[in-house]
């Protein structure tokens, strides 16, 4: 049995080695640029057609006053971004959209760090609180949302509920100033995301570090900041630039106050996000050209942001390998 | 044989990648890949042929209906769920539906002005389903001329209508509170309704239980210029470019509407109704009296418990003797003009909106039939239906047509009024400083609407 195995192992080989010079008609280099190209076509070309058409069409969109319906559209240069940085209303919910950003996306994080910690123990039955916590991450945002309109709604809602059961008067849960509680709330309810991103970080760290450092008397806390915040460091950074990504396009309040993509109008104040501004723009005012050109605005502030975490991040940041042309 | 391998350079590849992406999109976007069929198939002879699609919502004209007509047109209907967002991309991707769902009140001078709508008056002048003595005025809200809603050509139908500010009442809250029920007869005056609603607010502790009253309607800023024209006055100016909510009249409206938010008695910007709208709460208990119009009373015939309770009332009306009795809908159907087998798509609007379909609506009482010979056809089996009949006949004659504004949609100015409400509500700000908010909000968006046009 073994030797006929071994006879066809070696009539392969030998067909293979006369194979060879057949091949070597193709430049090697030509051979592995085709079949790089072939497996990156499919995502080039929903690329070049999902993001880059519209990409342009949108800044096409900008330049003019389109109002998506009337064959009327007339070009207005850059007025447009002109007129973005002479709107208020554009500018506060730029400002409240970055406020949103700097308060969630810290708290997402520090969140997911402290249940990855907790659910990294050794303890029983870690997979279903793993699961159990990580649940809410998978419920889709507007199911998420209409239970949170549920829970807070003034008179029949259970947090007030809980509130008179209590003997205290309810609270006016979803409108200004609340409003942006119960939204931190609703981000925060999907940090089971986060945890199995800082879950998979934590159980790369190398457990014989901890150990030598256990040994060396360190206490749990100085294990815990000087070995695994600075190996866990690359996954923060990601959840950083991924978070602010997410939060500076936002569209939860909408979903949080009305459940419909017509309610803008009703979104409090203090909720009241660039993305919405963008939606009512887009489909109630119907200003298709200035709404685009808050989205190219968007897109500048997203990919500044994004430049400075990254830059203020190359001293924070510690790869267990160094990045490819790190050391050069 | 030796070939040259060029290969596939990256500026090559990527070239090759753009033209067939852009190419998709071409073919996607491009009349020519439209699922529009000729109007006239060869050899039939009639121009109804073909394929029609209809963006309307699945319960009002989904599979099923498409199917039918189908059936009774011998043509193929396509249904698509309606989207403003969907119906924007495919208007203008040059492929538009045949037929779209609308509200003429709101719908018909912004799409008239927009020179996306058709005028029907052909196809009107030769339906055989459709006499023009049988058209009730409620349809002259798809008429638009150019300045004025209520004249000039029809651009839409209605599929059915409500007088939007009559009254449903349970009477058991009412009976409850010791409130007399509203006539039938002669209309409530507002400052009472609001006395009334007062009255029949329940609470347990300092949460609502059963509102007291609902006078939200189908958006603040209709209910508003509804409220100032019983006041006397006019909310939009003449040329429909501007608003005032600064004059006596439109004060009047709006002190109202803030002493009925301030009061906690029914929903507001402040305190929405969870249940998103009044159908829900009212068949549970908690609603004693919602300004919602006729249509709502097609939900209690399948519901014995809010049929034995329910009472349908005029609309109310200030003490200036003005009596109206507006429509803010009057959803129906509009055929886009860049539409491909427009023959086809009247063949199906005609066949919905008067054939077989309407006289089914007209007995589910859902809405009043657009018809006047229809109307003969709504239910009167139960006492609340009879009741309820009887005042949506005689409240007819108030219904008269106000001109909505060309220049943005209805949503836009709500979203502005929305956002500015609560202010005054919480009394930060007056009901003079309201107006004065609104007005420097919105009149910029109206020129800017109307500069968009020229």
């Amino acid at each position: 049995m073994s030797s006929a195995l071994t006879e066809v192992r070696r009539s392969t080989v030998a067909e293979t080695a006369v194979e060879r010079p057949d091949r070597k008609k193709k430049p090697p280099t030509l051979r592995k640029a085709r079949t790089f190209y072939l497996f990156v076509a499919p995502w080039v070309l929903g690329f070049i057609g999902l993001t880059v058409f519209p990409l342009g069409y949108a800044f096409w969109l900008s330049l003019t006053d389109s109002d998506g319906l009337s064959p009327r559209t007339h070009f207005v240069g850059f007025q447009n971004y002109v007129d973005i940085f002479h709107d208020p209303l554009t500018l506060s919910s730029l400002a409240k959209t970055g406020m949103f950003a700097l308060v969630t996306v810290p708290l997402s994080i520090l969140a997911g760090l402290l249940l990855a910690v907790m659910v990294n123990q050794p303890v029983r039955a870690r997979g279903l609180y793993r699961a159990l916590i990580y649940l809410p991450a998978v419920v889709p945002p507007v199911g998420a949302a209409l239970t949170f309109r549920l829970i807070f709604d003034r008179d029949a809602g259970a947090a007030n509920g809980i509130l008179s059961t209590l003997g205290a008067n309810p609270i006016t849960w979803l409108v200004d100033p609340n409003a942006r509680y119960v939204l931190y709330a609703l981000v925060l309810w999907g940090c089971g995301g986060s945890m199995i991103i800082s879950l998979a970080g934590l159980q790369d760290i190398p457990r014989e570090l901890l150990e030598a450092a256990q040994v060396d008397g360190a206490s749990y806390w100085q294990s815990f900041t000087r070995i695994t915040i600075p190996l866990l460091s690359p996954v923060i950074l990601f959840q950083v630039i991924t978070g602010m990504i997410g939060s500076l396009q936002s569209f939860a309040p909408l979903l949080l106050s009305s459940g419909s993509l017509s309610g803008a109008g009703a979104v409090p104040q203090g909720n009241y996000l660039y993305m919405i501004h963008v939606f009512a723009q887009y489909f109630s005012a119907s200003r298709f050209g200035y709404a685009s050109a808050m989205l190219w605005l968007l897109f500048a502030v997203i990919l500044l942001v994004t430049l400075l975490i990254i830059k203020v991040s190359a001293r924070t940041v510690f790869y267990t390998v160094e990045p490819e042309g790190a050391s050069k | 044989m030796t070939t040259t391998n060029a290969g596939l350079s990256r500026r090559r590849f990527l070239a090759l990648g753009s033209a067939a992406a852009g190419g998709a999109l071409a073919v996607g976007c491009s009349p020519a890949s439209s699922t529009n069929t000729p109007a006239a198939a060869p050899g039939t002879g009639s121009a109804a042929k073909g394929t029609v699609t209809v963006m309307s919502q699945s319960g009002e004209f989904g599979p099923k209906e498409a199917k039918a007509a189908g059936q009774a047109l011998g043509l193929t209907v396509k249904t698509v769920e309606y989207d403003l967002t969907k119906l924007t991309a495919m208007l203008a991707s040059g492929n538009p539906p045949d037929v779209v769902r609308g509200m003429g009140a709101t719908d018909t001078p912004y799409l008239v002005a927009r020179q996306v709508a058709e005028n029907l008056d052909p196809y009107f002048a030769k339906s055989t389903l459709i006499k023009a003595d049988d058209i009730d005025p409620v349809n002259d809200l798809w008429r638009y001329d150019g300045e004025k809603q209520g004249s000039g050509p029809r651009y839409g139908f209605a599929k059915d209508y409500s007088q939007d500010c009559t009254i449903w009442f349970n009477s058991a809250l009412y009976d409850a509170a010791k409130v007399t029920h509203p006539s039938a007869t002669t209309p409530l005056l507002l400052d009472e309704l609001l006395d009334e609603g007062k009255r029949l607010v329940k609470r347990q502790g300092a949460k609502v239980s059963v509102y007291g009253l609902n006078p939200n309607g189908l958006g603040l800023f209709t209910q508003l210029s509804w409220l100032t024209d019983l006041a006397g006055g006019k909310l939009t100016s003449d040329d429909l470019a501007s608003v005032d909510f600064s004059s006596s009249e439109a004060q009047r409206a709006l002190t109202w509407y803030l002493d009925y938010a301030k009061a906690g008695i029914g929903p507001t910007v402040l305190n929405p109704d969870p249940n998103g709208w009044d159908g829900p709460t009212f068949q549970a208990g908690r609603m004693a009296t919602t300004l919602s119009g006729y249509w709502l009373g097609g939900l209690f015939a399948g519901d014995p418990k809010s049929a034995k309770v329910a009472g349908f009332a005029p609309a109310p009306q200030f003490d200036t003797g003005r009596r109206i009795s507006p429509c803010f809908g009057a959803t129906g159907l509009w055929m886009p003009k860049a539409s491909k087998n427009k023959d086809a798509a009247w063949a199906v609007m005609e066949w919905f909106l008067a054939g077989d379909p309407a006289k089914a609506r007209a007995t589910g009482g859902w809405g009043i039939p657009p018809l006047k010979s229809l109307q003969k056809l709504m239910p009167q089996k139960l006492p609340y239906q009879k009741q309820a009949y009887e005042v949506q006949m005689a409240e007819q004659q108030h219904f008269s047509v106000t001109s909505s504004t060309p220049y943005v949609r209805q949503d836009a100015i709500n979203a502005i009024i929305t956002r500015e409400l609560p202010k005054a509500i919480k009394g930060t700000m007056t009901a003079g400083q309201f107006a004065d908010t609104l007005n420097s909000q919105i009149n910029p968006q109206l020129a800017d609407g109307k500069k968009r046009l020229r």
